[in-house]
């Protein structure tokens, strides 16, 4: 039984980390424009097969792909999502996420067409190879250098939103939009670094877990699930919640893992979100700011 | 003969020899028709149909069968189902095609199977499913015959059908004195298809655990995963800690690459797996998965080993003519057609439909793989020894065949020997 504790313990430390990366982008993009971003999916498969694209048919080195795969996601973010979808559907709801969800699965489908299963997409970025035993735990190095980065990450997002004049304007705008116009926030711009910040996460995410995790072109589909289930539980859009959430979901699924069946999973995660949000509406911070 | 006679005689010869006509060119130009459907944005229906083409290329170039040319009509399905349903119907009422040639899931060629039953009657033709692997084929020949007796299924294993040659040759022979296996973990995906496997088949087959127990083997661990399934070493913590020596992974659909690279990096890395099917067959998978799918082993017919004389010359004209490698699906729908052609010309016969029936459940015919035919009673094709599928396992970059002896090209190794 001590095993399977430490396993769960260990297990939802590094998962919890790592899902910080997934979710954090969708939560700045709640927090900041207050818009349930349904196209948050195409980060992940831009990472990969933008990456791919440059690495592979461009023939490009590994870090020079990266620059230009980040390039990439920032000009669709502010250009493509921001600029054609939210500015001009803002108060159009629906068609918003209508619109913002065939993006994604139109991105998904592309990439399938153009890199189909037999084209072998792969992402070299293997930081630290080999394995750490922590007690009776075998873990790689390359799934610890994931959740440390997603830590990190994290934690330079709140320095910069506690510590930084931007952070506080993009609170302000989080907490009364008005009153931080009237005070003279400038929102147009604030909202293009929320998109851009929000692109940042997910890019490295993909990054980082290609060495233990499928590249196909619907790999979006279940991160965005992921994203979505914490942060609804953590309270949309407040980064506080999201990163509480984001160790509780690990918690979940790797204590059902280990004590029930790996494939219970998903299911046990989406029952204690539902039964959460029963019991406490609003998620876990349940508040109109981000932080 | 009068003068009218003559000239009406002389006129209607004229007319025969202007249009080409004869009794015996009539029979001979008609062409055999054969209707092909698959989902042709998926890769394997893709080959499929490329090794179709190539059938019947090669028939035609031979002068056809019984001295008349085959056809081939190609319609894409795009996976779904009532559309499936639809192009059979016009393949068989308004082509008459004398086969339907079904390279896709078992689900499709189910739908297929009732539709051609409804048409049977009137359109007598044959019907083969060349990509799926489920039982649901052959049982309902095996519940209905009268009715579904058109259907034929060739598959490389058939669920069930693998129980036989796992019971008989693979775990006695492959795992337990060449591997050297004792303890054995046992990983379903929640598929159809594995529900035999991991349930039995009562008064069939039964299950896959009672199969390895009863060969004295030890199942330590046993559990299914689902499809969406991303992570995975949880589970490879519990094998570890089960002491097995080896996974049988009865699965085709999951998420493949992160399995293995998850595998490698887990407390399970030295513990070999053995998948049943899937992307970890194919030559790609090396790339995929960055090298760390070295140590693992799986049924694939993707490698280049000369099982008869027709292996390598298939796998060589489908990349020069189509440009597409041999995945699964293609070789059974080559040697599918090579098998319906032989029992054609068994039966001396295209037109009675229960005279071709009987000649495929009879007919051997040299194929990619061995010998393709089918059961005279369930009209699933013959497995190993006549079918093959040879074991691979994954050693410096290539898959190399391991089992049986007669195809081997290396011995087995271990996953921690590979990575040295």
């Amino acid at each position: 039984m001590i095993d399977v504790i430490q396993n769960i313990i260990i297990y939802t430390i590094l998962w919890g980390s790592i899902y910080l990366l997934i979710s954090i982008g969708f939560s700045l993009i709640c927090g900041v424009l207050r818009i349930f971003h349904l196209g948050y999916g195409i980060t992940f498969v831009i990472a990969a097969y933008g990456m791919w694209f440059f690495l592979s048919d461009m023939q490009m080195g590994l870090i020079p792909s990266i620059i230009l795969m980040l390039l990439l996601q920032m000009f669709i973010a502010v250009f493509v999502f921001y600029k054609g979808v939210f500015q001009r559907y803002l108060d159009e709801e629906e068609n918003l996420l209508v619109i913002s969800i065939l993006l994604f699965l139109a991105a998904s489908h592309f990439s399938n067409w153009l890199y189909p299963v037999t084209a072998g997409v792969t992402i070299p970025t293997t930081l630290v190879p080999g394995m750490l035993k922590i007690g009776a735990v075998n873990v790689s190095y390359q799934m610890i250098a994931a959740a440390v980065v997603g830590i990190v990450v994290t934690a330079l997002f709140v320095l910069m939103f506690l510590k930084t004049r931007t952070g506080l304007i993009i609170r302000a705008m989080s907490q009364d939009l008005n009153a931080a116009r009237l005070m003279g926030a400038s929102v147009d711009n604030m909202y293009y670094l929320a998109m851009i910040m929000a692109v940042i996460p997910p890019s490295i995410c993909v990054l980082m877990i290609a060495p233990f995790w499928g590249i196909d072109p619907q790999m979006g589909e279940p991160l965005l699930i992921t994203a979505l289930l914490i942060a609804i539980l953590g309270g949309l859009g407040n980064l506080k919640g999201n990163i509480m959430a984001s160790y509780l979901i690990a918690f979940i699924h790797f204590s059902t893992s280990f004590l029930l069946a790996p494939r219970f999973m998903g299911f046990a995660a989406l029952f204690v979100t539902l039964i959460f949000l029963i019991v406490k509406r609003g998620g876990i911070v349940a508040g109109e700011t981000i932080w | 003969m009068n003068k009218a006679r003559l000239f009406f005689t002389v006129v209607t010869i004229m007319l025969c020899i202007a249009l080409g006509i004869s009794p015996a060119s009539a029979q001979k130009g008609k062409p055999i028709k054969i209707g092909f459907m698959g989902d042709l944005s998926a890769p394997f229906s893709l080959s499929a149909q490329a090794a179709a083409k190539l059938a019947v290329s090669e028939m035609n170039a031979a002068g056809g069968i019984l001295g008349r040319p085959v056809e081939l009509i190609t319609e894409d399905t795009k996976g779904e189902i009532p559309k499936g349903i639809e192009i059979y119907k016009k393949l068989v009422m308004h082509n008459n095609v004398d086969a339907v040639v079904l390279a896709e899931k078992v689900e499709m060629s189910v739908a297929g199977m009732q539709i051609g039953a409804e048409l049977f009657r009137e359109f007598p033709h044959i019907m083969f499913s060349t990509l799926g692997s489920g039982d649901a084929i052959w049982h309902h020949v095996r519940d209905d015959y009268e009715r579904f007796k058109f259907g034929f299924q060739t598959y490389y294993f058939v669920s069930s059908h693998y129980l036989e040659i796992m019971g008989g040759q693979i775990i006695p022979d492959f795992f337990k004195n060449y591997v050297g296996v004792t303890k054995v973990a046992l990983i379903y995906e929640d598929m159809d298809w594995t529900k035999p496997l991991r349930q039995g088949l009562p008064g069939v087959s039964p299950s896959l655990r009672e199969v390895y127990e009863s060969k004295g083997l030890e199942v330590v661990y046993e559990k299914t995963i689902s499809l969406d399934q991303k992570v995975f070493s949880t589970l490879f913590e519990d094998v570890a800690k089960e002491g097995a020596c080896m996974m049988d992974c009865v699965v085709g659909y999951i998420d493949q690459p992160a399995f293995i690279k998850q595998w490698a990096q887990s407390s399970a890395r030295d513990i070999p797996w053995f998948f049943w099917g899937g992307l970890a067959g194919m030559p790609m998978a090396w790339n995929m998965t960055e090298g760390m799918i070295a140590g693992g082993s799986i049924g694939s017919s993707f490698v280049r080993v000369a099982i008869t004389e027709k292996t390598i010359p298939f796998m060589d004209n489908m990349v020069e003519k189509y440009k597409t490698g041999p995945i699964f699906g293609s070789h059974t729908t080559y040697d599918t057609l090579y098998g319906y052609k032989k029992a054609l010309e068994q039966a001396d016969d295209t037109k009675d439909i229960n005279n071709i029936i009987k000649s495929l459940e009879n007919v051997r015919e040299t194929a990619v793989l061995g010998k393709i035919g089918w059961d005279s009673r369930y009209h699933y094709n013959i497995p190993y020894p006549d079918y093959v599928t040879p074991i691979v396992q994954w050693q410096d970059g290539k898959m190399v065949p391991v089992y049986p002896s007669d195809v081997a090209q290396g011995t087995f190794q271990q996953p921690a020997d590979l990575r040295k």
